[in-house]
């Protein structure tokens, strides 16, 4: 499924350029060049260790490339302001349960809404009583099923809405790409779909550009990618339309021989 | 709400005590009214912010020199003057401070504040023919909102119009502190403790938060250091050794810190219960560190985390009855 | 030449305590990764347990020579202190960094009462004993050969660390340990034992490093206290973690601190802090640190 396309945005809206990552002797990320264009949802896979978060976490400003760079929205990432990148319009989800144990699921939205919305030196307002930010917050726990769950703690949320939560917050950015670290690990089979659908359905809704998507699971890689990068000790073997994709035997092999469920 | 029921029934005991209690029990609730905006700031800072600051202590030094700089450098004992020069001075000393320990967290953060703090401990001991040294300096019993109230001897002044006076301070800068918190920048700096590195990912400027819950936290120390200064009329140099800072994480977590009163009950429980315990005992220093360690250990969330837990126990129990008694429903939610 | 030969030998002293004293904190950090406030506590029982362990001992009669092997054993034997204390600090192993911060304060605070209610408020000392040895003279500079010893002592430590951390087998299952808890776990290593054995250890060589310290100084209550700060400065320096770290900045603290005794000693104190301030802005990780702020 295509995502709607965001207008005026010039593509790529997210590109890597011969980005290579080395910690000493090791090379985490060797020479990889990707873009990511409206409307896309492209999808990362590979062996474990192939590098796939250090890319999304210097593809997000959170790691400083050795050489090569990373642009967004055509400007390059000069400083790794993450805040920045945020407000630009640039969203992530992470691998591991990423919450914020003492704060409920409506205050989580309303971090982000507020970021959103400009309102992070309002010092004196209740932020419960600014329309602009709780709009959004509904909004987008409708869209993910949480909204009957708006004042528990997150950490008293059960794993597949944590998941759902972590996802939600980086969405009420109104991002215009949104980068998703394993979006459905640890969730049961029978949920995944419904995780999938749910993640994608709301990004639609709140007009994100461009999907990109770290996974294991090559179900959902293969229902749900318009495009599909392999990645294997650190370097891009394979980028190419997720039809074409599953016709090349020997990058497949390499990708699910060695992945893990 | 039984929360906000109770609180008014605090205020007005307090409003009403000068008129029924003894001097002497007044006199230890306006270190009671210090402390309590102290640790506003200082709950602001950990509590909220999540940083551990064993130097927080130095800003209750600044303003009680302040104060008593204000009278010694101008001449005028006015209060609202005293507490206009400690503001000012726990932003020009808080703001370069902050803006170096915001880089930090953890025990990082600890040990940079446990230095300031002490490196002003030092300062005020070598610059003696200015700060008075160990000695420290003499406050002198200032005008309040420009009256002298000669009428008043010293106690009378302290358990009269200096008490209400102090009281009002604390109701607005508490609200003040109330209001904070719940704002987005209070969210923001929430978010900041509980997981930096997705707050920054969600639009929070994690280091600008912090450098700016530890200026308020800093014209807090300062605004309860005048009230003690005045209260006890002297600057003493030991209000900022680090041991002092200890203290009021003591109290934070006494009380409950990330709760917004822990801090203040705390405040309250440990100056009743410090005032016997050092009438009874030399060794009082053994049995806080003692009561710390247990309530770290057992009861992290202090004596209000203590409350809702057994709150929420008592939901859970109810909750769990009307559950047992329905025929079972189909599905849960 | 003198007067750097008289810094640099006073100096040196300085470091092999401090080094003591931090080398202790380095293992306990690297290992477990706690910070413990209370080293200074211990440093101080170090110091009031050695003056009363000797003083029993000369009354056993021991021979005055002897007295080093006294204080030696007394720090050793207070050192066994780290084995309840570790058993306190286990219970919140799992929590966040601020409470551990704040649990060893309350040691901080039970610590220097306990050594109140047993030895008193007035400062103790050893008398001239380490004089004993008399005094040697190294490029014209005068020193009590007591001193002499300390240096070589914490050498021979620095050393003996080295290789059991290095070399041996157990220090190879400290240092597994240090990189990883839940796969040395996974390997069959006992990993509580490893954390009850360093924190001794890391406590032991506190209390030596005090015990040590004595004969040419003074026990008093706030000795602690004084020496938090410049132990932080030697691991801030040397880089949180590192063995060779508290070696360096233990001599870079110790140098620094005796220059500015004989200099201008009213900045003692202040310099200290002020390197730490300034260590803390310029490389949080410190020299030889592996842990970023």
């Amino acid at each position: 499924m295509r995502t709607q396309p965001s207008a005026a945005l010039r593509d790529p809206l997210l590109e890597a350029r011969n980005v290579s990552k080395r910690y000493g002797d090791f090379v985490a990320l060797r020479d990889v060049s990707l873009s990511v264009n409206n409307g896309e949802v492209v999808s990362i896979v590979g062996p474990n260790g192939a590098g796939k978060t250090t890319l999304v976490n210097t593809l997000t400003g959170l790691f400083v490339p050795t050489t090569g760079e990373v642009r967004f929205l055509g400007e390059k990432l000069a400083d790794n302001d993450i805040v920045k990148l945020s407000t630009q319009g640039l969203a992530r989800a992470f691998q591991l349960v990423n919450i914020f144990p003492d704060l409920t699921v409506r205050e989580t939205l309303s971090v982000a809404a507020g970021s959103y919305s400009g309102l992070r030196w309002r010092m004196m307002q209740n932020f419960r009583h600014n329309n602009a930010v709780q709009t959004i917050v509904e909004e987008i726990a409708q869209a993910f099923g949480l909204h009957t769950s708006l004042d528990v703690l997150s950490s008293a949320l059960p794993h597949g809405k944590r998941k759902l939560l972590d996802v939600a917050s980086a969405l009420a950015l109104h991002p215009k790409v949104l980068l998703l670290d394993e979006p459905t690990a640890g969730v049961s089979t029978a949920d995944k779909y419904g995780i999938m659908e749910t993640l994608l359905a709301a990004a639609k809704k709140m007009n994100v550009g461009a999907i990109m998507l770290v996974e294991h699971d090559m179900d959902l890689v293969s229902r749900y990618s318009t495009r599909i990068i392999a990645m294997q000790d650190g370097a891009k073997i394979a980028d190419s339309p997720a039809a074409e994709f599953f016709q090349n035997e020997e990058v497949l092999s390499i990708v699910v021989g060695k992945a893990s469920h | 709400m039984m929360s906000r029921i109770l609180i008014v029934v605090f205020l007005g005991a307090l409003a009403v005590a000068p008129m029924v209690m003894p001097p002497y029990f007044l006199t230890v609730l306006i270190p009671f009214f210090a402390y309590a905006i102290i640790l506003f700031g200082l709950n602001l800072l950990f509590g909220y912010g999540g940083q551990l600051s064993f130097g927080h202590a130095m800003f209750v030094a600044v303003g009680a020199y302040a104060a008593a700089t204000s009278y010694s450098v101008l001449g005028v004992a006015s209060f609202e003057l005293m507490l206009g020069v400690a503001v000012l001075a726990a932003l020009c000393i808080g703001i370069p401070l902050a803006l170096i320990a915001s880089r930090f967290t953890g025990i990082f953060f600890g040990v940079l504040t446990l230095s300031f703090g002490m490196l002003f401990h030092s300062i005020l001991f070598k610059f003696y023919n200015l700060t008075g040294g160990e000695s420290g300096m003499r406050v002198p019993r200032p005008t309040l909102l420009g009256m002298e109230l000669e009428a008043y001897n010293k106690i009378g002044f302290l358990t009269g119009p200096f008490y209400y006076y102090c009281l009002i301070l604390l109701i607005l800068l508490g609200y003040l502190m109330w209001r904070l918190v719940r704002s987005p920048y209070g969210l923001h700096l929430s978010a900041s403790r509980d997981n930096p590195v997705k707050a920054l990912y969600l639009g929070v400027r994690v280091r600008w938060v912090r450098t700016v819950a530890f200026v308020i936290s800093a014209v807090y120390g300062a605004i309860g250091g005048v009230m003690l200064g005045v209260l006890t009329g002297l600057a003493d140099p030991e209000l900022s050794y680090w041991t002092h800072s200890g203290h009021l994480v003591f109290m934070t977590i006494l009380g409950g810190f990330q709760q917004f009163l822990g801090p203040a009950v705390g405040a309250l429980v440990m100056i009743l219960v410090q005032d016997q315990l050092m009438a009874e005992t030399e060794y009082w220093r053994f049995f806080v560190g003692l009561a710390l360690a247990i309530i770290v250990i057992v009861l992290p969330g202090g004596i209000l985390g203590g409350l809702r837990r057994i709150k929420f126990k008592q939901k859970e129990t109810k909750a769990h009855e009307d559950a047992t008694q329905r025929r079972p429903a189909r599905s849960t939610a | 030449m003198n007067f750097v030969t008289s810094i640099l030998l006073a100096g040196l002293f300085q470091a092999a305590v401090l080094f003591l004293v931090a080398a202790g904190l380095q293992l306990i950090f690297g290992v477990q990764r706690i910070i413990n406030l209370a080293c200074g506590s211990v440093y101080a029982l170090g110091a009031y347990f050695g003056i009363t362990f000797t003083n029993w001992a000369l009354a056993q009669g021991l021979p005055a020579h002897y007295f080093p092997l006294a204080l030696l054993v007394g720090g050793l034997l207070i050192g066994l202190v780290g084995i309840p204390m570790e058993r306190i600090l286990r219970l919140i192993y799992r929590r966040p960094e601020s409470f551990q911060l704040v649990l060893t304060f309350a040691l901080v605070l039970m610590i220097h009462d306990i050594i109140h209610f047993f030895w008193g408020a007035d400062p103790k000392q050893l008398g001239n004993l380490a004089m004993i040895y008399g005094s040697v003279t190294i490029f014209d500079v005068t020193m009590p050969l007591y001193n002499v010893m300390v240096i070589v002592l914490a050498l021979i430590v620095a050393g003996g660390m080295a290789y059991f951390l290095g070399h041996t087998a157990t220090g190879k299952v400290l240092r597994a340990t240090a990189e990883n808890h839940e796969t040395s776990a996974a390997m069959g290593i006992n990993v509580s034992k490893v954390f009850l054995l360093v924190f001794t250890l890391g406590t032991a060589l506190g209390t030596v490093g005090g015990a040590l310290v004595i004969p040419t100084g003074v026990a008093s209550l706030e000795m602690g206290v004084e020496l938090i700060v410049k132990a932080f400065a030697v691991v801030v320096i040397g880089g949180l973690g590192s063995m060779k770290g508290a070696a360096v900045g233990a001599i870079i603290v110790g140098l620094l601190s005796t220059l500015a005794v004989f200099t201008y000693p009213e900045v003692d104190t202040l310099a200290i802090y002020l390197i730490v301030i300034g260590m803390l802005i310029w490389k949080p990780s410190g020299l030889y640190g592996r842990v970023a702020a």
